[in-house]
């Protein structure tokens, strides 16, 4: 038996980033495939009705139609939000559980793959999808958004005009519209949206790796979103309305919810920018600081957990 | 020129599981040790539950061990370098189903580090290897069973492993695949590559291992070249073809004449079930 | 118990970790507010309100969805003219969404316009408590527009919109103390002016409603001749402010006509202008001199009597000075 040669196969040791991406890159067309694309068309028709939610005007002409765009951006992140989260956590809480029922898991385990770098990939491949579909509203609500903008801005420069306002006011209405209109900041309110479905993505990551069931998974980290929100305000009602002796136990465990679980309530900034607040890209890059934070922890927590799971 | 370093070795591997009562632990695998020498084609037999893929995943790292070590070409398998060397088959697999034959061995090939043209020939090479060619760009959710187990012995292969690991590669099978990935492993044997397998199917483990292990309720009964395990060692056998009786008379009467020989029986040995199989349905093939 | 010992280091460090970050995300929600990006937390009465659906859209993240909802639900009521029901909705809305302008400016408009009207005229109310239910709207929309303020600082609109409603000539016997009131308004606009935003006739109306408080004369007078420095600001309004007002500060030393005569200029045009001022006598504008300044321009004109503007509007009892 002559001595094998080392071919070329063997002699490349693959790097985190590589395996990574093809775990990612696999991860998100198995979902495509799920043809979870299909929504969007759901979404095309939510924002495009939601042009339709126009109120007859009763204060003053100069009010006219920007309460429109108003409605357009709620429904649009409204929805961004909604699907976003959800599929986050559906997403994710399918692909462990999947891989495992079908022994596809062995097969890649049982090549040179750290678990760490499977983990990843497979949360790299939701985000990845998530990414992708809120760009694809995200563009669709900005179109959507300018013509109206387009539209109500004709209308009333012709109006204002037609009543011989002066100069000065004219500048004042056009630069009021605009600033209901498509902007950077609403941008930002989208990247928002994106931190915090990555931020429930990585924590159901974390939740399937000790549960075996998509459903509980799911559940349970919707229990953990609402939670998360529900503490911020809950909490601070309580220690408002100070109950001093009877508090004790409720208020310890209401302290260490707030350690663990996610503050969601840093992501109202979004409600802010619809109604149109200016989001400065400091605050931004804070967010996005806050959010890295959280995914890299459940992520680490679901390798440290992930890498002692016999199968 | 063999290699000092075993392909696999276990030493005393025990595996506990705990079970739904708290107490009591389940022992999957009671002391089990094994060591297969680089290419020998290895293979381990037992009824359902007696620790077979336990032993298996324990050696790629699947499950940790209870006590004992497992390692593969001197590298501990709880690393995972050691998985460089191996390529793995699991029972009755189901690979993503959205891929096709020459994606999924893509995949595969990535995974273990492997890309652009390389990979590309590599994969052509083992699409020729397993004879799947023609259903390269179909979707593994249309393939056979058969198909489905060649092509995960050719993900198995894809970075070209010293080791091969099989678990049940021919459960569920058709005769004419069977014969097929048993033929892949001549000639795997034939370039050199270990193969440790394991099954429940007794005939086929004759066919192809050289060395064969009996395991029972987790624990090693019987461990030996194949060849000396089976041979009835006080019986002989000669098969002759286009005999004549008188032949054959001569040949009693040389036996009756011998002091210790015995003629046991003489007639038409038969066939298998399986030749005869072979024989027609493959006439028929164009 | 192994098996646990894995999970609750897990948890030990999210509380770890949840220390590690609290202090960080303490500072940027303090950040948030305090650039207004951040709202405060709904009031528990507020929660009730939006039952529990809407709680939980709006906890979990998008209140102007819910006020969008709202909305129209308020105006299904308004088409009803259920006025109790259109102002405890948007009492809610603003909860959600207190920096969009809009539903401040529409809920006052609602009661100090709409549901006022509506008491006065086409309730089935008995006359006297009409009177009291029309008077009840006006100040309902007033203290809206003021907690609208309140929650936008600054926001010339809003300010612009107290200014405009305190002012309202129609409204004016719905609030008590006219002088407070004016001043009020005037304050108003004045917020509104400072604004970046400001357009250009907030200045202008502050000085209107300043100029109608008895005691503010000279306050008044300084500003008309600020103003009046600029050409774009003589509006005919200006102009008779500021002449009234020079009129009053300095009345022995002006003769009104030449004086007229050198803000308006032709006599005609300082007649037109002078004449449709007097007919808004109603509105509390100051008029000292006008009377004299009308009557020497009509005998200078040759206008006959029976198309004086007297006629229409005689002088009343302390107008003429």
């Amino acid at each position: 038996m002559s001595p094998t040669p080392v071919s070329p196969a063997r002699s490349n040791r693959g790097s985190h980033c590589g395996r990574i991406s093809v775990i990612a890159t696999h991860a998100f067309t198995q979902l495509v495939r799920m043809k979870v694309f299909y929504f969007l068309a759901v979404f095309a028709v939510i924002v495009i009705g939601s042009n339709f939610f126009d109120l007859p005007q009763h204060v003053g002409p100069e009010a006219a139609g920007t309460n429109v765009l108003n409605s357009i951006k709620s429904w649009s992140i409204g929805t961004m939000s909604l699907f976003s989260v959800v599929f986050a956590i559906v997403a994710t809480a399918l692909l462990l559980p999947k891989d495992v029922e079908d022994r596809t898991l062995y097969t890649i385990l049982a090549k040179p793959v750290p678990r760490i770098d499977y983990l990843a990939g497979k949360l790299l491949g939701v985000l990845l999808l998530v990414f992708v579909s809120l760009a694809l509203m995200d563009v669709l609500m900005t179109v959507v958004l300018q013509i109206r903008t387009s539209m109500i801005l004709s209308g009333q420069m012709e109006m204002a005009h037609s009543r011989g306002w002066p100069a000065a006011e004219i500048a004042s209405l056009r630069a009021d519209i605009l600033r209901q209109g498509p902007n950077a900041s609403l941008q930002g309110a989208v990247w928002a949206v994106f931190l915090r479905a990555s931020i429930m993505a990585s924590l159901a990551l974390l939740i399937s790796t000790f549960s075996t069931s998509t459903l509980f998974t799911s559940i349970t980290s919707f229990l953990i979103y609402f939670i998360g929100y529900f503490q911020a305000d809950a909490r601070d009602i309580f220690l408002e309305s100070g109950t001093a002796g009877t508090g004790w136990v409720a208020r310890t465990v209401s302290l260490f919810v707030s350690l663990v679980l996610p503050d969601f309530h840093l992501f109202n900034v979004i409600d802010a920018v619809i109604q149109g607040q200016a989001m400065p890209l400091i605050r931004l890059w804070e967010l996005t600081g806050i959010g890295l934070f959280y995914a890299v922890f459940y992520v680490l927590a679901s390798w440290f957990i992930f890498a002692e799971k016999e199968f | 020129m063999a290699d000092a370093t075993p392909a696999v070795e276990i030493c005393g591997l025990v595996k506990d599981f705990k079970t739904s009562f708290r107490r009591q632990m389940l022992r999957a695998v009671a002391g089990v040790s094994i060591r297969i020498e680089p290419g020998e084609v290895y293979g381990l037999i037992g009824p359902n539950g007696s620790g077979k893929s336990t032993t298996m995943k324990a050696l790629l790292g699947l499950v940790a061990p209870t006590a004992g070590t497992c390692a593969i070409f001197g590298q501990d398998s709880l690393r995972v370098d050691s998985r460089r060397e191996v390529g793995f088959l699991p029972e009755n697999p189901y690979f993503y189903k959205h891929l096709s034959g020459a994606e999924t061995l893509r995949f595969y090939g990535r995974l273990c580090g492997m890309r652009g043209p390389v990979l590309a020939d590599r994969v052509s090479e083992l699409l020729a290897l397993v004879d799947l060619e023609s259903a390269r760009d179909r979707r593994l959710g249309g393939y056979s069973k058969g198909m489905l187990q060649r092509i995960g012995l050719a993900q198995a292969l894809v970075q070209d492993p010293r080791l091969l690991i099989l678990d049940e590669p021919t459960a569920g099978v058709d005769p004419i695949g069977s014969r097929q990935i048993r033929d892949l492993i001549f000639k795997l044997r034939e370039r050199g590559i270990t193969v440790f397998l394991c099954s429940h199917l007794l005939e086929q483990v004759q066919e192809v291992c050289d060395h064969v292990g009996i395991i029972f309720q987790g624990k090693m009964v019987k461990e030996g070249r194949l060849e000396d395990l089976i041979a009835i060692e006080d019986q002989t056998e000669i098969v002759l073809r286009d005999a004549s009786p008188e032949l054959v008379a001569q040949i009693t009467a040389l036996v009756a004449n011998s002091p210790e020989a015995a003629l046991v029986r003489t007639g038409k040995p038969r066939t298998t079930l399986e030749r005869l199989f072979l024989r027609e349905t493959l006439r028929d093939d164009p | 118990m192994k098996r646990w010992r894995r999970p609750l280091i897990v948890f030990l460090a999210a509380l770890l970790a949840g220390a590690v970050r609290m202090p960080f995300e303490a500072a940027l929600t303090g950040e948030l507010r305090a650039e207004g990006l951040l709202p405060g937390h709904l009031p528990i009465g507020t929660l009730d309100k939006i039952g529990q659906t809407g709680a939980v859209v709006a906890l979990g993240g998008l209140r102007t969805l819910v006020a969008t909802f709202f909305n129209l639900r308020a105006f299904t009521f308004f088409t009803e003219c259920r006025w109790d029901d259109v102002a405890d909705t948007y009492d809610v809305i603003v909860e959600l969404a207190p920096q969009t302008i809009y539903y401040w400016e529409a809920g006052a408009a609602h009661q100090a316009y709409n549901a006022s009207s509506y008491y006065l005229n086409d309730s089935d109310l008995p006359p006297l408590r009409r009177e009291a239910a029309w008077r009840a709207a006006v100040q309902k929309g007033r203290a809206f527009l003021e907690r609208g303020i309140r929650n936008n600082p600054g926001n010339p609109k809003l300010n612009a919109y107290l200014g405009y409603l305190l002012t309202d000539g129609k409204k004016s016997r719905a609030f008590r103390d006219a002088d407070a009131t004016y001043l009020a308004a005037a304050e108003a606009y004045k917020i509104a002016a400072e604004s970046p935003e400001a357009l250009p006739f907030f200045r202008r109306f502050q000085l209107y409603a300043l100029a109608r408080v008895a005691s503010r004369e000279a306050e008044a007078l300084a500003l008309a001749r600020q103003l009046y420095q600029a050409s774009s600001n003589r509006t005919p309004t200006l102009q008779c402010v500021y002449f009234a007002l020079e009129v009053h500060a300095n009345p022995s030393l002006i003769d009104p006509v030449s004086f007229a005569l050198s803000i308006f200029g032709p006599p005609e045009k300082a007649y037109v202008t002078l004449s449709n001022y007097w007919l808004r006598g109603g509105e509390r504008l100051p008029v000292h001199g006008v009377a004299r300044a009308l009557k020497s321009l009509e005998t200078k004109l040759a206008i006959p009597a029976d198309k004086s503007v007297f006629v229409r509007h005689p002088v009343q009892e302390g107008e003429d000075e």
